[in-house]
Order: structure tokens, then C-alpha cells, then sequence
């Protein structure tokens, strides 16, 4: 056998023990979006991925059951206004606490991280309280303020903090010699040297407010506000029983933009997900 | 052109005292390089000049105007840093640029001063890359041309060669040096290389532990050193310091030494290997170091003093040999107990 037959060969045993690996991953999503083609009867039939007969019918039926558009843009702006937010606050407070010297820097950021070792469920009742006592129940104030300034939004402060800290220093003195002021060095300088931290921060953060579902289920009762989470889960038949040829096409719709956003940015959301030790 | 003055300059980090009360006066023009081992505070008094660090106490003044409050950027004076300090994100025009556009000048004013710097500093054909893309060379000779659009009045530098590798230093030295010439604006150089500071000062400043050990031009210093310290700081290698206690040595090189001296200095480059029996000391020599236009020997004295012998030419005594080792009494150097220098008569 030669070196090349040889390399061919390994090559393919390669990929075929890949290929082998990555059905179970792949199997799913790909019945996802078959069993949006089908009836209701058929998707408990036999799990096969190409549907009998084609039933495109499924997709205009999501639009007339409940106001999908709306929802589907409801999640998209809320998702865009959470991802900007995030990345003025947390870039802006990451800078101040890596390089602004003041008392208790350190201790502020130890009493935010701490807030991380809380969890959701624990906060989401007093919250509730405090957005109605605030009359802000049933809208979308909520879905953005906690992101904002919840846990995710100190864990995004942190992640711009140590990137903060790995900038070179001289280069903000040599800015400060230039005559930029504190304000101009986090603008003109340190944001446009963070792209990668903010990249990430950005996916991570659109990820997550994309995902969110329990404060959608607390906080929204309107179908018009309901954002995709949420309104998946509501195409049911009047026994509360899922209905899930309509789930599983409005699924596949709803995975459309993250799909989009995985495919553009592959490169930067692995190195997100590594830079911020969080599971994709 | 402006001169910059200190007055009793004293700086605190905490409780720590770095630099404890400088008086120096740095002229119209001058080529001033501050020179001391590591953690002496010659960067931090360099950072205190441009307004980068505060000054707990004295006063700074950049030609009449006294400068301790006024921020950095309008103390008129521009810096280049160790490690560029270049903007990653930013083309080398717009590196170059960037603080005449912060100042709001014109872009065409901007493009002009950029250009003429430019083509001082023979960069015309980086001024469309990224810093990633230049060497080291290259990159120090843009931080160097962002510093030159300004204008400044006084240039500083804060080890701008030290990234360099050995080759590119000599040859950045000699740029700087006729930048100099050229610009005849007043500079002031920070380095732990006392072969730089010789090279391109009319003043060095030695500074030690936050004082000033002495200031002189580099002849001076290496010349007359005030002490035992500047004495082994200038030159290289080092100068030899004996001890005159124990010291066993020829009559005619004990009866001429000045009153009150306690050790001799000698540089290496200044003692010559003589036959055992006609030198003014004498010893074993111990090791030998080829340096390709000659060997720099230790010769290690009866007391066990080693002393360094930088000898020219090919041929150098075996080791284990006695040698005898002389020295003209003009490049003898005496200092007193406290280490300080005694002139001979």
C-alpha cells in the first residue's frame, strides 16, 4: 500500500467514525424539520425523516393559530435591544472596574460575582413583585431589564473586565498623551481593541435572551407579547395536549435566525464559548 | 526648543519613597539620558515630566511654565514608549495622526505633518499598514514619527530600543542620535544600557534608589565618577574595586595612593598583563574569556579578589599562569571609606 492509499484510507475511516458520531447529534434536528412536513398521526408512526405525504400546510396553520410574526419579531428585537444594552453596560462597567483605581474596586466585583451564585428561580419571585409593584407587568421591560442587569449582564461585565485587563496599559497612556479623555481612551481606543471579548459577548447575550423562557412565562400574558419560547410552547389543542406537527414547524422556523448567526459566525461563537467557559 | 527644570521631585507609591527629592536642570536642546539599574526610578521620573504619574511633591517646570497640574497631553511634549504603544486597530497614518486629529487640526494640516514625518523617518511606504505588519524596526520608527507631528517641545523616551534585537539597536541608535542633530529639540531618555546613554547623551543623569548619584557628560562619568557606584555603573565591563586592606602590591603603587583612600579603582580596559615579577600586582590568572578582538582575563589575587584584565590582541597568558598585571597611575581611581572619590594629587 503506498503513503497515499494509506492517507486515503485513514482519511476515510476518519470521517466515517465522525459521521457515525455525529448522528446522534444531527438525527433529531433533522426529524424536527421532517415532522414539521407531517400530520399529527404520522410523527408517532415510524421515525422516518421523509414524510409520506407533504403537508406545507403546517407553516400558514403556526401563522393563523396565534400572531407567530409578531412573536417571532417580538424575540428579535427584544434579543437586538438585550445584545446592545448588554454591550454598552458590561463594556462600559468592565472597563471602569479594570481600570479606574477606587476604593473597594475589588470588593465590587467579588459582591457582583457572588449575584452569579444565586439562581434564577430564587430572584424570579421577588422580581415579580417588583415589576408589578412597578406596573410594568405584561410587557417587555422586563425581559430586557433582567438581562441587562441580571446575572447575565454581570457575567458579561466580567468577561469585558478581564479582557479589559489583558490590554496593554501603554497604549491607553500613549492615547492619554494625545489628549483623549478617560471616556474617548474606552471609546476610540479600548472598545475598537476588544471586537473579539465584544463578539463574544454579543453571541453569548443574543443566545440568551433568544432562549429565555422563564421570564417570558412570568412576566408576558398576552399573546401579542409572547416571545418564541413562549409561544412554542402554546400551540396546544384545547385539552392543553401538544400539537406537535405545529410545535415542530414553528420550531424549525424559530432555529432559523441562530442558524444564520451559527453559520456566519462559527469561528467567533467557539471562541466565545471558550473564552466564557459556558456550554453552547 | 525648551528646557525642563526640577525642584526637589519626590514621588510615593504608598508608603514606598521612589523617588526622594531630584534637582535637575535639563537645557534648551540637550540630549539628556536618565541611566540606573532596574527599580531606581528613572522611568517613573520620565512618567512624573510627561503627566502620566502625579508628583507628590516639587515642582516640574517645562520652559517657564510650571507643569505639576496641567494635564499630559498639554505639557507639549510627546513620548515613545518601550513597546510602541502603537494602535492595533489603526493604519500607521492614522496612528501617526491620531493625536493632531484629537487635537482638531485640519485633515490637510494632519496629512502634511504626517507626510513631512514620515519622510524624515523614511516610513512613506508603511503609511497604509497595520502596526501588525511591520517589524520591530518599523514599528519604533512610527512611534517615533507619531511623536515628531506634534511638534513637541521636549521628546521623551522610555527604553525605546530595548525590544530591539542587538543589530537593529546600534543601527536605531544612530538614527536617534542624528534625529537629533536634525531636530535639535530638547530629549530625554530613559535606559539601562550605559553603552546607549554613553553614546547618545550630552548629559547623563545616573540615578540610583530615587536620588541622583551624579550628573555629568558621559566623558565626565566615565572620567571623573563622584563614586564607587557610578564608577562600576559606567563602563564595561565594569570597573575593578580593590580594597586597599590586604592588598599586597608593589611599593611604588602603594606610596603614591592620596590620603584617606580605601579602595582602588581600576577599569579593565585600563590594565595591561605584565611579566609576573615587574607588575604592580600580581596573581593567578583564573579564567579566560575570548571576546574576538581580545580575551578578558580574571586574574584572581593572592587575597582572592578577582580582577577583570581586558586585554587586546590575539595572545593571552595560560591558565593557571602568575601574571603581573599594570596599569598607567593617571587611569588610577581612589574613593574613601564611604565610597565616595578621592582625587589624586
Amino acid at each position: 500500500m503506498t503513503r497515499r492509499t494509506r492517507q486515503a484510507v485513514y482519511r476515510t475511516c476518519w470521517i466515517l467514525a465522525l459521521s457515525a458520531v455525529a448522528i446522534p447529534f444531527v438525527f433529531p434536528f433533522l426529524w424536527m424539520i421532517s415532522s414539521g412536513f407531517k400530520s399529527a398521526n404520522e410523527i408517532f408512526g415510524q421515525p422516518n425523516l421523509i414524510p409520506s405525504v407533504w403537508h406545507w400546510e403546517n407553516f400558514a396553520e403556526i401563522f393563523r393559530y396565534q400572531p407567530f410574526a409578531r412573536q417571532y419579531f417580538n424575540s428579535i428585537y427584544i434579543a437586538i435591544v438585550v445584545t446592545l444594552l448588554v454591550l454598552v453596560f458590561s463594556s462600559l462597567a468592565g472597563y471602569a472596574l479594570a481600570r479606574i483605581r477606587f476604593a473597594g474596586s475589588a470588593l465590587l466585583m467579588l459582591f457582583l460575582l457572588s449575584a452569579l451564585m444565586v439562581p434564577e428561580e430564587v430572584t424570579i419571585i421577588p422580581n415579580f413583585f417588583l415589576f408589578k409593584w412597578l406596573g410594568l407587568m405584561d410587557t417587555h421591560v422586563p425581559l430586557i431589564v433582567l438581562p441587562v442587569f441580571g446575572s447575565h449582564g454581570i457575567m458579561a461585565t466580567f468577561l469585558m473586565r478581564q479582557y479589559f485587563l489583558a490590554l496593554p496599559k501603554e497604549i491607553e497612556e500613549a492615547a492619554t498623551m494625545d489628549g483623549l479623555s478617560r471616556f474617548g481612551i474606552w471609546m476610540r481606543i479600548a472598545l475598537p481593541m476588544s471586537r473579539p471579548a465584544l463578539a463574544a459577548v454579543a453571541i453569548i447575550t443574543f443566545l440568551f435572551s433568544w432562549n429565555l423562557f422563564l421570564e417570558p412565562l412570568v412576566f408576558v400574558n398576552s399573546l401579542n407579547l409572547f416571545t418564541l419560547p413562549l409561544a412554542l410552547s402554546n400551540f396546544t389543542d384545547p385539552y392543553g395536549l401538544p400539537l406537535w406537527h405545529l410545535q415542530l414547524a414553528a420550531t424549525s422556523l424559530a432555529v432559523i435566525p441562530i442558524l444564520l448567526v451559527y453559520i456566519i459566525a462559527q469561528r467567533q461563537i467557539i471562541e466565545s464559548f471558550a473564552m466564557s467557559g459556558v456550554k453552547g | 526648543m525648551t528646557s525642563v527644570t526640577l525642584k526637589d521631585i519626590k514621588k510615593r507609591f504608598g508608603g514606598v519613597d521612589v523617588i526622594r527629592g531630584i534637582d535637575l536642570h535639563v537645557e534648551d536642546g540637550e540630549f539628556t539620558v536618565f541611566v540606573g539599574p532596574s527599580g531606581c526610578g528613572k522611568s517613573t521620573l520620565l512618567r512624573m515630566i510627561s503627566g502620566l504619574e502625579d508628583i507628590t511633591s516639587g515642582t516640574l517646570a517645562i520652559g517657564e511654565q510650571t507643569m505639576n497640574e496641567v494635564s499630559a497631553a498639554k505639557r507639549g511634549v510627546a513620548m515613545v514608549f518601550q513597546s510602541y504603544a502603537l494602535y492595533p486597530h489603526l493604519k500607521v497614518r492614522e496612528n501617526m495622526g491620531f493625536g493632531l486629529k484629537v487635537r482638531k487640526l485640519e485633515k490637510a494640516e494632519i496629512a502634511r505633518r504626517v507626510n513631512e514625518a514620515a519622510a524624515t523617518l523614511k516610513i512613506d511606504d508603511l503609511l497604509d499598514r497595520y502596526p501588525r505588519e511591520l517589524s520591530g524596526g518599523q514599528r519604533q520608527r512610527v512611534a517615533i514619527g507619531r511623536a515628531i507631528v506634534g511638534n513637541p517641545d521636549v521628546f521623551l523616551f522610555d527604553e525605546p530600543l530595548s525590544n530591539l534585537d542587538a543589530e537593529l539597536r546600534v543601527h536605531m541608535r544612530s538614527e536617534l542620535a542624528s534625529l537629533h542633530r536634525r531636530l535639535r529639540t530638547t530629549m530625554i531618555y530613559v535606559t539601562h544600557d550605559q553603552i546607549e546613554a554613553m553614546t547618545l547623551a550630552d548629559k547623563i543623569v545616573v540615578l540610583n534608589q530615587g536620588r541622583i548619584e551624579q550628573v555629568g557628560t558621559p566623558r565626565e562619568l566615565y572620567t571623573r565618577p563622584r563614586n564607587v557606584f557610578v564608577a562600576q555603573f559606567i563602563g564595561s565591563p565594569k570597573m575593578n574595586i580593590l580594597p586597599v586592606a590586604g592588598l599586597q602590591a608593589s611599593s611604588r603603587f602603594i606610596e603614591h595612593l592620596p590620603e584617606g583612600a580605601s579602595c582602588i579603582g581600576m577599569r579593565p580596559e585600563h590594565l595591561t598583563i605584565v611579566d609576573a615579577s615587574h607588575g604592580m600586582l600580581k596573581g593567578r590568572l583564573t579564567l579566560s574569556e575570548y571576546t574576538g578582538a581580545g580575551s578578558l582575563l580574571h586574574v584572581s589575587l593572592p587575597d582572592g579578589t578577582v580582577c577583570l584584565v581586558l586585554q587586546n590582541g590575539p595572545s593571552a597568558p595560560k591558565i593557571d599562569d602568575e601574571v603581573g598585571i599594570d596599569i598607567s597611575r593617571d587611569d588610577m581611581h581612589y574613593f574613601d571609606a564611604e565610597y565616595r572619590a578621592i582625587r589624586a594629587n
